[in-house]
Formats: structure tokens, sequence, C-alpha cells
């Protein structure tokens, strides 16, 4: 009989359950992650305590293993933000287990397509982060940005904006997901920290002024003949918008 | 001050706007020299306008001021609208800032003409130099070429840009002549031509070594206004074709043409300009990604696109003897010739069917687009259709799908779908 499972919600708990559930491949029906203090409603559930020791030595066989196609596919669903991501991933371990090297190429697969469309979702929304930040200076020098992304894209962009930004002080926090990349300047090195925002910060006088240039230039770029707003909501959604300047993100300048 | 600058900033976007390239791609630039900004290959848009356009480099005019008087232009000399200009260091500045707040990818500089072509190519080159020399700036850069100015102006401004464009403007002397009569077409091949040899030069040097500084990493590109002159869309492709063969242009961009001015030289109102520039580029596309040529999408007989069908869908059904093809079987080449089969699609079939035949649920789930695929494909030999049809009724059959789609403006930067490298490798433009 397919049994549910729950486990603490960290990526060592996670690593602990598939090095459990493949030592003995069973069926599997559900993987939730939620506190283990947390009483399940469903006593059938069976809660996996996390082994640090259990998850690192499984990680390290994983991926000397996988082909550097399959870690990438999943880093990515492990970053990704999805109901079911634990399960369909247990689905496909279960069937590289299996195939080796060979489910590289098994596209479509039904224990692969869906492990792949998600890691493609969340490559595809880290590729329109690296457009859709935008920093605001603030007091002290620094350039800070809010993003809400669907999926923990952080550590994908992150190498990104350190080459690029790489002689600026600048943090993006992530407010949905309640994490933030810091990046130093000095050292050279960003690091993904949790973060909660208490109070907005207080941009510079200069920031309020380049926001207006931007919020004029982008509004005079649209050519009235060709209006299309369907396209345009289809490339910028609207839940991205509330974090650009250009769609009316108010400036909290001091004056 | 500042409203100042905000005024000649919107006048300058506004005189820049109708330039239809925005792409980003094709330069990859790290940054080595402990400036800012590095250059992504994929390109990366940042934001979209109302008209569903992409923003990805802040696309402005050095001056609106000009001594052309081209029918078609919004800045030309007989309108009468407020001349202004930014100083090459106000177009540096401008760049930073908004660079340095992740609005943008790099800049798009092009401008009106003031007094003499080598003088206004100085002044772009100017900017360009302040922001790569003073600001240690590694951001992407698309520069203007003036026609008529000095060769060695062009090879100065591929030495700092990424890449460089002349627009040809329309598609034939005649039209020109008649539409830009202080501008020869002369003098906007040229330039082109420059580039080109300039390009293969550079790149035989580099390959003997790497200290030679880049020219024009990212090519050039041109545009062309649609509409606006009577050339057919054959004579429009067979250019395109000619110039992506003879002079290596990455991409030729097709402007839909907007009246902007009273000219009794103008058609009044251009009917459908938008579907035929949308058809332009999809046959633009199959020439540089599917390997199809110019005279099989087009002939004397038929000399312009179907607007109620893809130009690829119209080649199938005029080859349907040719149709319909195994999946497991054909070449890829043969599979980029499908309807319904994209590039990623027809790669990711070659690759999934090394593990096994496929069968039509396996398409969907690699991303055919089985409305149209489905008349032209079997798999295991089997089909979706229990009757083979003819081109005709097929022909009614495709057109019914496709016009429930509203016409809707290509996306000029498909950098924004790219999920990896391999998309970039494929679709980008190296």
């Amino acid at each position: 009989m397919p049994a549910s499972y729950r486990y603490d919600g960290s990526l060592a708990g996670l690593l602990t359950l598939y090095a459990r559930l493949l030592a003995e491949p069973v069926e599997v029906e559900r993987i939730s992650a939620t506190q283990l203090d947390q009483q399940s409603l469903f006593s059938s559930e069976i809660s996996i305590s996390t082994d640090q020791a259990v998850a690192e030595e499984f990680w390290q066989r994983l991926t000397k293993r996988l082909t550097d196609n399959s870690l990438k596919l999943l880093r990515r669903c492990l970053l990704a933000d999805h109901p079911q991501q634990e399960l369909l991933l247990y689905r496909y371990l279960l069937l590289e287990a299996e195939q080796g090297r060979r489910i590289d190429a098994m596209l479509a697969h039904p224990q692969v397509a869906p492990v792949w469309k998600l890691a493609r979702q969340v490559g595809r929304e880290a590729h329109r982060y690296l457009g859709f930040v935008r920093f605001q200076q603030v007091q002290g020098g620094l350039y800070y940005a809010v993003i809400r992304p669907d999926h923990r894209v952080l550590l994908l962009i992150g190498d990104h904006f350190a080459e690029r930004f790489s002689d600026q002080q600048w943090l993006i926090h992530d407010q949905r997901h309640g994490e933030g990349i810091l990046y130093d300047a000095g050292k050279k090195e960003w690091l993904l920290l949790p973060m909660e925002l208490h109070e907005q910060p207080e941009a510079t006088p200069q920031e309020a002024q380049f926001q207006q240039l931007w919020r004029c230039y982008f509004s005079t770029l649209a050519i009235p003949e060709r209006r299309n707003l369907r396209l345009q909501q289809g490339k910028v959604p609207l839940k991205v918008r509330v974090c650009l300047t250009e769609f009316g993100r108010t400036v909290s300048a001091a004056d | 001050m500042a409203t100042d600058l905000m005024d000649r900033l919107k006048i300058l976007a506004d005189g820049a706007k109708y330039d239809v390239s925005c792409s980003s791609s094709g330069s990859s630039r790290a940054n080595s020299n402990g400036g800012v900004g590095s250059a992504a290959s994929t390109g990366i848009c940042h934001t979209w306008t109302s008209d569903g356009r992409c923003v990805s480099l802040l696309k402005i005019l050095m001056t609106n001021a000009c001594i052309y008087d081209c029918a078609y232009c919004v800045n030309r000399r007989s309108n009468d609208t407020p001349r202004v200009a930014l100083s090459p260091a106000e177009v540096a500045e401008l760049t930073i800032g908004f660079y340095r707040r992740n609005c943008i990818e790099g800049l798009f500089l092009s401008t009106g003409v003031v007094r003499s072509p080598d003088y206004t190519m100085e002044l772009l080159i100017q900017g360009v130099r302040t922001l790569r020399e003073e600001y240690c700036f590694n951001g992407y850069i698309h520069l203007k070429l003036v026609p008529g100015a000095d060769p060695l102006l062009v090879q100065q401004a591929g030495r700092w840009a990424d890449r460089v464009s002349v627009n040809l403007e329309l598609p034939t002397s005649a039209s020109l002549q008649l539409l830009a009569p202080d501008k020869s077409r002369d003098a906007v091949v040229q330039p082109m031509r420059q580039v080109n040899r300039l390009i293969t030069i550079n790149r035989a040097e580099r390959k003997q070594s790497r200290k030679v500084p880049r020219f024009a990493p990212a090519g050039q590109s041109t545009q062309l206004i649609v509409g606006a002159s009577g050339e057919s869309d054959r004579q429009i492709v067979i250019l395109s074709e000619q110039l992506y063969q003879r002079l290596d242009l990455k991409r030729v961009y097709y402007s839909a043409f907007i009246p902007v001015n009273q000219d009794t030289r103008l058609p009044a109102r251009p009917v459908a300009t938008l579907k035929r520039e949308h058809r332009l580029y999809q046959a633009d596309w199959l020439l540089r990604y599917y390997g199809f040529s110019a005279d099989e999408l087009l002939d004397e007989a038929r000399p312009n696109l179907d607007s109620e069908l893809d130009p690829k869908t119209g080649w199938a059904l005029r080859h349907i003897e040719l149709f319909p093809v195994e999946i497991n079987r054909v070449s890829y080449e043969e599979l980029l010739r499908v309807p319904g089969v994209g590039v990623l699609s027809a790669q990711r079939i070659i690759r999934a069917r090394r593990q096994g035949h496929l069968g039509l649920d396996d398409l969907i789930r690699l991303g055919v687009v089985m409305k149209r695929a489905r008349y032209f494909v079997t798999a295991r030999g089997r089909s979706l259709e229990a009757t083979t049809l003819d081109s005709s009724s097929l022909r009614s059959r495709l057109i019914d799908r496709t016009t429930i789609l509203k016409p809707q403006q290509l996306s000029l930067d498909f950098s924004s779908t790219a999920d990896d490298e391999i998309r970039s490798l494929i679709t980008g433009e190296l």
C-alpha cells in the first residue's frame, strides 16, 4: 500500500528521506514538508527525522553518480516552490536508480517529463529575474532590491549580479521566501541569508530623481499605434510589477 | 536642472523609439577591469512597454536635430519640433545611473545628423568612449553608424561598441531616393561592407592573438521600414537573405510603417502592416534557423506572404506530397520543416528517440504544437488523423485554428524565453 511521508522541510531532511526510501524502494503517495512538532491529522503519515550524516553521505553519492544534466535538473527542482516537487523528484530518482545515465535522454518518460518541466520553469524564472531586479540606492550607499518570485531563484542569480555589480554594495531581498543575498564588494563574495524587513530603508535624494527619469523614459518609449496590453501582461505579469519602478513602485525618499 | 534633463530625455527617447532593435545578445563581456557591468550572450530583457516590446537597452538619440529631410522620419528637418541634445558626458551618466539600478543591459545610441556625418559620428564615439574608459563600463553598447561618415570613424565605433548598425530604411534604392533624397544607397551600404570586412579581419587576428581588441563582437544589424513603399514581401525576403549571406548580418529588423508625418509621398493609411511585419519575421526566422531559402517561401507567382497562414505551414501545404513524416526516422533537417515543430522540440525529439521509439503522446510532452503538427506526422506509423487530407481542406482547418488568435506583434527579443545556454546556442545571435 502506498504510504505518505513527512519531513521537517530542510534540505538535509529531504535527503535523509530519499536515502531511506531509495534503500528499499517503496511506492509513495505523498511527501509533505511540515514541522515535525505539528501533529498531522493523518495518522498514516510516516515521519522521518533528519539525520545530517545520512543526508551528507547520500548527497555525496548522488552528485558523483548523476550526470551534469541530471544534477542541474535536481538543483533547480530543489529550489522550486511547488506542492509536489518532493514526490516528483523521488519518482525521478527511482527511475534513475534503475536506468542510470540513460535517464538523461528519456525526456518524454512520465517520471522524467514533470521534473524536467519544473526545472525549466525554475530556470526560466531565474533568467527573467536577471532583468526584473530593480535596485534603489538607500542611505549609506547600499543598493537594495525587493523581489517576489514564485521559486527560490536567488541562488541561481547571485553569480550574475556579483560579476556585474562587483564594485557596488548590494542586497537582493526575496520577500516571498524570507531570504536574501548580501554582496560584500570588499571581499567580492555573496551570502544567502534568512531575511526579514522591519522598516522600509530610506532612499537617497538622487534615487528619487533617477526613478522619475526612468518612469518618464519608460512611458515615452511605447508606440501608441502598436499598443498591445495583452502581450505586455504576458511578459510582465501583474504580480511582478509591484517590485518594478516603472510600474509605479513609489520611492521612499526622506523628502 | 532635473526637469530640464527629464524633458530632454523624453524628447530624445521619443525620437529613438521607432528603431525596433533592442536586443542585447550575442556578446559576452566579462567584468575584468574592476569596473561595472558585464554582457550576457543570451541577452536579457528588463521590462516590456505597453506595446509589448521588450526594453533591454537605454535607447536614445544624442540629438534630434537633423540636416536631413526623410519623409518617414519624425526628426526630419522640416518638422516643427523642439530640438534638444545630450552631451556625451550626460549620456554616459544616464546610462550608468540606470545600469547600476539594473534597469537596462546597456546603451543603444542613435542620433540625428548635425553639421556633418563626421562631426555627428565623433560625438557618438565620444559618448561611448567616456563610458568605456572613464566609467570602465563593460555592459552592452549598440551604436548607430551615420551614413557618410569617414571609414576611420567607423573603425573607431566598432572598437567601443558591441554591435553597430546602419539602417537600410527602404528595401530598394528607388524608394530610398523618393523618400530619403538626402541619403544615397551607397552611403548606407558602404559602411555595412566595411564593417563586414573589419569583423572578418578582426576574427582572424583574434585567432592569432587574444590581445587584439575586439571589433563589434555582436556583429551588425539593420532595419527596414515595411509598408511605406511599394515593395513586395518577396523583394524584402530576398534582400534579407542576401544581407545574411553576403554581409553576415546578425539581424534584419522589420518595422511596420507608422505615419508620423503628413507627406504626399507616403501612403496615408497603410493596411495591416503589423500583421505583415509579423509574417516577415516568421519568414526571417525560417531563413536563419530552419534552413529555408527565400525561393522556397516566395516566388514570382506569389510575391507576398499569406496573411492567414504562417510561412512554414504555407510551404508544407504546397509540398503536401512530402508528408506525413515518421517522427522516429526523419532527419533533424526534415523535422525542422514540420509545422508545429520548432528548433527546441526538434532537438528534444532527436535526443529522446535515442532511448526508444516515440509515440504521439510523447510529442506533446516534448513541446510539439500538435494542433499544427498532427496533420504532418506519424509516430510508430500511427497518425492522429484517420484519413489523409488534401491540401485545400487542410488549409481551411489550419486557418480556422490560426485566426482564432488575435494577430499579435511578434516579440522582438526572444531571449526572454531562453532558459539555458543551450537555447542561446541555437536561437541566439552568436
